[in-house]
């Protein structure tokens, strides 16, 4: 209950300062447009020159890819940690989060959050309801929840990633590169699997699972019975994933050296 | 009952050395070299409530360490703490309930928004009733006179009028215990005093326990009668101001301008009965003497060299506790 | 410019810079190595059992987006976000009274960083990728000279442009959003993720009037020789005329900032 009434204290706060640099917020807002409908465009492109990919039509990529957007925007409002290291760790920032009666890890999300990117998960939504006309599917009346439970999961996955690979910086000082990287192979889970060799896909089904953001839980909806499995792992993994990311953080606390040593 | 208690404190670090040059660069993206670095070696100390205590030292000699220790921010390498009764990293949000932390070169207040949002949101962390922030902020609103700041975004203050703010913000709870880590550095005299005055009064009022670094010692003269002393990460003093200066201090320093140029030998014989020791000033008409013994003996001195010398001025010359430091980090303890 | 050797300087400090961070490259070229790869398995499956899609084989194609990426290594700088930072925190202010031009600094700094990646990111890696993907690479030396070249102005164009959006932050005070746009932008049109030709004719034309292809398009087509001959050279003066042309609003905007910033005081 505290934490539910701090976010919305921090959400409150946060909004009075977005609207204050209304042009800077609406750039933004504009970007991430931007930014959903590079990826479309990429995809209508590709398809300008092939009709299949491996099976798949146009349309099912297209809807994977707005499945793709929700659990994404929800990830990219709260989890804005791929500038810890700079921001937190060299700066000392962390010093203060850490003399203050909260978990560090919720300061962090509630302090950095960018609500404004939930608008993807318009987008998104927008996106798949498109493609799925397009498909003819139909909407079961369980499908809402499957889809609130997938997209949790997605969300958690990608938090968990990013929490683990900030949790790096409590060990090691050097700034890394790596988490603008892994924005870019997160885009891989949008594409059906089975086109890359097995080192690629068992990459992106165990070790960076964002094949559990796109394809395999969207091959739920599109009706692709031999993902089935693989799609409801979907929260199954998102909790693992970011239970092993909260204890790697809360063990790299610990280790914690301080700015300035 | 202690509210710090600290037993064998220790820190350490790993330091990365970098070799030097293109190919030392080279060398290192391979493999380091690495020291390990005690910054923190095997302190104890213990604080009750109500005091105040100066934690002085070079710059690391480990004053930041030790704080970040006893807020919990750090893990210690070895050693027992418990603070407020409890064990900072172990229980650290529970803990840092009980504390209030300012860290001069750092702001604990958000940079866009108003003072007063910035309090609400602390009160809100930091689960203040609404009555008890108005008795309480209201008057360090006001001893601090921050009123007309308050609807100001932080960004737009100066830096005196930020450290006020600041100092509020760690107060917001009520803490029995303050821990200030440079509070006063870059602000001019004006506000330094504003602030000692205030944390004189939240100490008498409140019985709020202050553990304070500075580099400024005239915060220390002006609020601690306590100051502890590190070097290298251990306490080389422990105990009250006045007592260092007392130990420290062998007699006075007596500056003498004379009318005429003086000769080092007749000085000597007029003083002869006293354990006094003779320096040339800038001129030659002054002439310096270092005297062991009591303020009766200085005067005794002073008689007797006046008698035979006509002079046009005297000066006796207390030693300043900054001085006391500096001789105690360039001779050692070994006068104490 | 001043004194010269400040700004080789810069370049030396920024490369022993990041010559410090060492872990980040053995992960980063892991990870490059991943991102061409699953690259190449998605290609692969868009060409199905198409020959040549405009013109380019599936290995032409995985050499592009290769060399591409390893190019980007070079080319790539957070300037933008410096400039904007320092903006912000008033720093700037100070950085005009030093006695060097201060977009003259953060250029090289650019460099530093740009060397230090092809050096010790994009050779190894474009090794490591050559031996795991089937990759052409040209055994022309002029080919190979004239990438260099490209490579070289793809910088400049890219560093003008990030100079371009970093000055704008006296403007717009937070600009966060425009920084992030650009990004996206680039990536898009400067032919990172599609070779330009890929794109139907009226996208085309309209990126011909963009200097965004001379970013990534023009020095990753040299390099997969799917430009020849004349086509070459006039690529390369495309490249060179925007070079020339963006310092015009870089100099107009910066005239414009200073005048601002005596007149605010910071």
């Amino acid at each position: 209950m505290f934490y539910f009434s701090i976010f919305f204290q921090y959400a409150s706060q946060y909004l009075k300062t977005r609207l204050t640099y209304r042009g800077d917020l609406i750039v933004e807002i504009f970007s991430d447009f931007l930014f959903q409908a590079v990826n479309l465009v990429f995809i209508l492109v590709v398809f300008g020159h092939t009709t299949l990919l491996n099976g798949w039509s146009r349309e099912e990529i297209i809807f994977i890819y707005g499945f793709f957007l929700v659990p994404y925007a929800i990830f990219s409002s709260f989890f804005n940690i791929w500038d810890f290291n700079d921001r937190y760790i060299v700066k000392g920032e962390m010093d203060r989060v850490l003399t203050r009666p909260i978990h560090s890890l919720f300061q962090i999300v509630i302090e950095r959050m960018e609500l404004e990117s939930m608008f993807g998960v318009v987008t998104g939504l927008v996106i798949m309801f498109y493609a799925g006309n397009q498909l003819g599917l139909e909407l079961s009346w369980y499908d809402p929840f499957v889809f609130l439970f997938m997209v949790i999961g997605g969300a958690f996955i990608y938090a968990g990633i990013f929490i683990s690979l900030a949790s790096i910086s409590f060990w090691s000082d050097s700034k890394t590169d790596i988490m603008p990287m892994m924005y870019n192979i997160g885009n891989y889970g949008r594409y059906p699997v089975d086109i890359y060799n097995h080192v690629i896909r068992f990459v992106l089904t165990w070790i960076l699972p964002f094949a559990f953001v796109g394809v395999y839980p969207s091959a739920f909806f599109l009706g692709r019975t031999e993902w089935y499995g693989y799609a409801f792992l979907t929260p199954v993994m998102g909790v693992i994933f970011l239970s092993i990311a909260i204890i790697l953080w809360n063990s790299g606390v610990k280790r914690y050296r301080g700015a300035g040593n | 009952m202690n509210v710090i208690e600290v037993k064998e404190l220790r820190k350490e670090f790993k330091s990365y050395s970098s070799r030097s040059g293109l190919s030392g660069a080279f060398r290192d993206l391979f493999t380091r070299n690495y020291k390990v670095l005690r910054a923190v070696d095997d302190i104890s100390l213990q604080v009750k409530q109500g005091e105040m205590v100066g934690y002085i030292g070079e710059n690391g000699a480990g004053k930041s360490t030790t704080i970040k220790m006893l807020t919990g921010i750090l893990t210690p390498t070895g050693g027992e703490v418990r603070v407020n009764g409890m064990n900072p990293h172990k229980e650290r949000e529970k803990f840092v309930q009980t504390i209030g932390v300012v860290f001069g070169q750092r702001s604990q207040l958000w940079w866009d928004i108003a003072v007063q949002e910035s309090f609400r949101l602390l009160k809100k962390v930091y689960r203040v009733s609404d009555e008890d922030y108005e008795t309480h902020m209201k008057e360090v609103i006001e001893t601090l006179e921050i009123e007309p700041l308050l609807d100001k975004p932080v960004r737009k203050l100066s830096l005196g009028q930020r450290m006020r703010c600041e100092l509020a913000a760690a107060l917001i709870h009520n803490p029995p215990l303050l821990f200030l880590d440079e509070p006063t550095i870059g602000l001019d005299v004006l506000v330094k005093m504003k602030i000692r005055e205030f944390l004189k009064k939240i100490n008498q009022k409140y019985k709020t326990t202050i553990l304070l670094t500075t580099h400024d010692l005239a915060d220390i003269e002006a609020l601690c009668d306590r100051v502890v002393l590190l070097d290298e990460g251990k306490i080389i003093y422990d105990g009250r101001l006045d007592q260092l200066q007392k130990n420290w201090v062998e007699g006075k320093e007596v500056r003498f301008e004379f009318q005429h140029p003086v000769e080092l030998g007749s000085l000597e014989m007029v003083s002869s009965q006293f354990d006094v020791k003779w320096r040339q000033g800038e001129r030659s008409h002054q002439w310096i003497a270092m005297v062991d013994g009591d303020d009766d003996t200085v005067s005794k001195l002073m008689s007797q060299v006046m008698l035979n010398h006509s002079i046009t001025d005297v000066k006796i010359n207390h030693v300043s506790t900054e001085e006391i430091i500096r001789n105690i980090y360039e001779e050692g303890m070994s006068h104490g | 410019m001043g004194n010269f050797s400040v700004y080789v300087e810069m370049i030396r400090i920024r490369f022993l810079m990041m010559l410090a961070y060492r872990t980040n490259y053995y992960s980063g070229i892991l990870i490059y190595s991943i991102n061409i790869g699953a690259y190449y398995f998605l290609w692969q499956a868009i060409y199905g059992s198409q020959e040549s899609i405009e013109g380019m084989s599936v290995t032409q194609m995985t050499t592009y987006i290769a060399v591409a990426w390893m190019a980007r290594a070079f080319y790539f700088n957070n300037i933008d976000r410096e400039i904007a930072q320092e903006i912000q925190e008033g720093k700037v202010a100070i950085e005009m009274i030093r006695p060097y031009n201060y977009l003259g600094i953060k250029t090289m700094q650019g460099l530093g960083e740009g060397l230090f990646r092809l050096l010790f990111f994009s050779v190894p890696g474009m090794v490591i990728i050559g031996l795991a993907f089937p990759i052409d690479f040209s055994n022309s030396i002029t080919v190979w000279l004239l990438f260099i070249v490209s490579i070289i102005f793809s910088f400049i164009v890219n560093t003008q442009l990030n100079l371009l959006t970093g000055i704008l932050t006296f403007f717009l005070l937070y600009n966060t959003g425009l920084i992030r746009g650009k990004r996206v932008v680039i990536d898009l049109f400067s032919g990172l993720l599609l070779p330009i030709s890929f794109y139907p004719m009226w996208a085309q034309d309209i990126m011909g009037f963009l200097p965004f292809q001379a970013i990534s398009y023009i020095p990753s087509m040299i390099f997969t020789e799917g430009f020849t001959g004349a086509e070459i050279y006039s690529a390369l003066g495309i490249q060179l005329f925007w070079c020339f042309f963006l310092i015009i609003p870089i100099q107009l905007l910066w005239v414009i900032a200073k005048r601002q910033l005596i007149v605010q005081g910071g």
